[in-house]
């Protein structure tokens, strides 16, 4: 069913969204759907297509072969973030976009549709703290006058006056686990010790495996749900585009927004040391091919680009069909689209 | 030897060494890590229902669970009785063991009856049926505060959440896992 109600609030909040932004001093970019070199995250799969190339069309590879390709393949993004960075490298300074993106297999659960709109933005001069405090901003813009600030969202109260609490990833293990993460940095000795703690460590095969597990079946189910909470610092190993800690280079400036249990946003303080990020994304690339994925190449226009970038800056990345979920009160993605891919398989 | 499963809804599993049956099972992406399958699962000895996250891919063993069609019959107050539709054998089972499914069971309600070691343990209802509609209030066109849904009631005295244009006597198919309307009949 077309709920027009829904999508008029769904419009309303895309408007006040994009003033925030201009209030602000953003500007709004369009980056592409589709590109040659997407994302590197090993854990993310594009959707592949191909770009027909008509005969009178030659790539610069090809111009000295003989046989020309016919095509060349193109990728759907799962992220506008080595765009955006490209973008300022080219000294856009402050910059947003709302834009589709992608990922291939993320469907079943009242969280995901594989086609999403992600609201991505980037400051200057700026580290990942910076954008906590626009997360609170711009989510207090949304809801606007409520009493106390208090927003329900299926019969959870949630008290959204800032600051909203932080909390980081060790802080968490040890609270929820009794497990100290800097004391369990290699795999042997973090399943050793949940094991210890009954924890189920199954299937994991390497510490991110252990770290998600447990994480997943102790910690994100217990989280405080009556207040918004920002989960910081997470292992670097799951950052490669995040700048690491001076203080603990095991961690990196990282945070993510839960609201009412669901994953709303992810950020970084940006690294912008093309020579570190290089290092970072052959690690990837190695990662994607342990794990039996398309390998891409390292897109040096990105890498190029970081090195122009000559003042700290922190990017984020928010689901926005999950955002209207909590603004509209809603429980499955589904019903804050108008066309959610579960139904057209159901129709099939 | 024992047959290994991948994770998904309405297959009987042993876990922590007891059978339980998936109620549901989501895909749940941390983004930085690899894919997971959160599943609910139903004892089905004791009823007790759990959450847990297992990693994609994971497999679990499977418990030899055999269907049966069947069909309810009446509630005596003792407990739900059903037939099998094949042997005739009469059986009962206790409200807190099919508390989901109740308030979608009515007099002659076709579904499968699940057995482990001969012995008729829960009741699977299909994960789609047809229902009637008993009562429906007007639909009030821009009504903004129920988000151009209401509350219809079917033949079963179950309340579903339906579009402005159900009619009372309308035939419509339910979801029955999370009691969710798909479509007109």
């Amino acid at each position: 069913m077309f709920d027009i109600q829904t999508y008029k609030k769904r419009s309303l909040l895309t408007q006040k969204i994009r003033d925030f932004f201009a209030k602000n001093g953003f500007l709004e970019v369009e980056t592409p759907i589709m590109t040659t070199m997407p994302g590197m995250e090993p854990h993310l799969n594009p959707f592949e297509t191909k770009l027909t190339l008509p005969s009178i069309m030659t790539i610069q590879k090809s111009v000295a072969k003989p046989n020309r390709p016919q095509s060349i393949p193109l990728y759907l993004n799962t992220s506008p973030e080595l765009q955006m960075k490209k973008l300022l490298g080219a000294g856009f300074g402050n910059i947003f976009n709302i834009t589709k993106v992608f990922r291939n297999g993320e469907i079943g659960g009242p969280l995901h549709n594989p086609e999403f709109t992600m609201i991505e933005w980037y400051r200057t001069n700026a580290a990942y703290t910076d954008l906590m405090k626009d997360c609170e901003n711009l989510i207090l813009s949304l809801v606007g006058k409520i009493p106390k600030n208090l927003l329900t969202y299926q019969s959870q109260t949630i008290n959204l006056t800032p600051p909203w609490p932080r909390l980081s990833t060790n802080q968490l293990f040890q609270k929820y686990c009794k497990i100290d993460l800097n004391k369990n940095r290699t795999f042997k000795k973090f399943k050793k010790i949940a094991l210890t703690r009954n924890f189920d460590t199954k299937n994991c095969k390497d510490w991110d495996d252990i770290f998600f597990k447990i994480f997943l079946n102790h910690i994100e189910p217990n989280l405080p749900k009556n207040k918004p909470i920002f989960i910081y610092d997470y292992p670097s190993t799951q950052a490669a585009l995040a700048r690491k800690k001076k203080s603990n280079p095991f961690f990196a400036e990282r945070f993510e927004l839960y609201i009412a249990g669901i994953e709303l946003a992810n950020a970084f303080s940006e690294l912008i040391n093309p020579n570190e990020q290089r290092k970072r994304l052959k690690e990837e690339q190695l990662l994607r091919k342990k794990l039996n994925k398309t390998v891409f190449d390292i897109d040096e226009e990105f890498l190029s680009g970081l090195g122009s970038i000559k003042k700290p800056c922190a990017g984020i990345a928010m689901g926005m069909d999950r955002l209207f979920m909590l603004l509209t009160n809603k429980k499955n993605i589904e019903e804050v689209l108008l066309f959610p891919l579960n139904k057209m398989l159901n129709n099939l | 030897m024992t047959t290994t499963t991948d994770i998904r809804q309405g297959i009987a599993v042993l876990f922590k060494d007891q059978p339980w049956l998936i109620t549901s099972a989501q895909f749940v992406s941390p983004g930085k890590g690899s894919a997971f399958t959160r599943a609910k699962l139903k004892n089905l000895k004791t009823d007790q229902v759990v959450e847990h996250t297992f990693k994609s891919g994971e497999a679990l063993e499977v418990v030899d669970v055999l269907r049966a069609k069947c069909q309810y019959l009446y509630n005596d107050g003792e407990g739900y009785h059903f037939m099998n539709n094949d042997t005739y054998e009469q059986f009962a089972l206790q409200k807190s063991v099919i508390e989901d499914s109740i308030k979608f069971l009515t007099e002659n309600t076709e579904c499968y009856a699940l057995y482990i070691e001969n012995v008729p343990i829960s009741i699977q209802l299909p994960t789609k049926m047809d229902f009637k509609v008993i009562s429906a209030p007007p639909g009030v066109k821009g009504d903004t505060a129920t988000g151009g849904a209401k509350e219809c009631t079917i033949e079963t005295g179950a309340i579903i959440r339906t579009p402005l244009f159900i009619k009372e006597g309308d035939v419509i198919k339910v979801n029955t896992e999370d009691g969710s309307y798909v479509s007109k009949g």
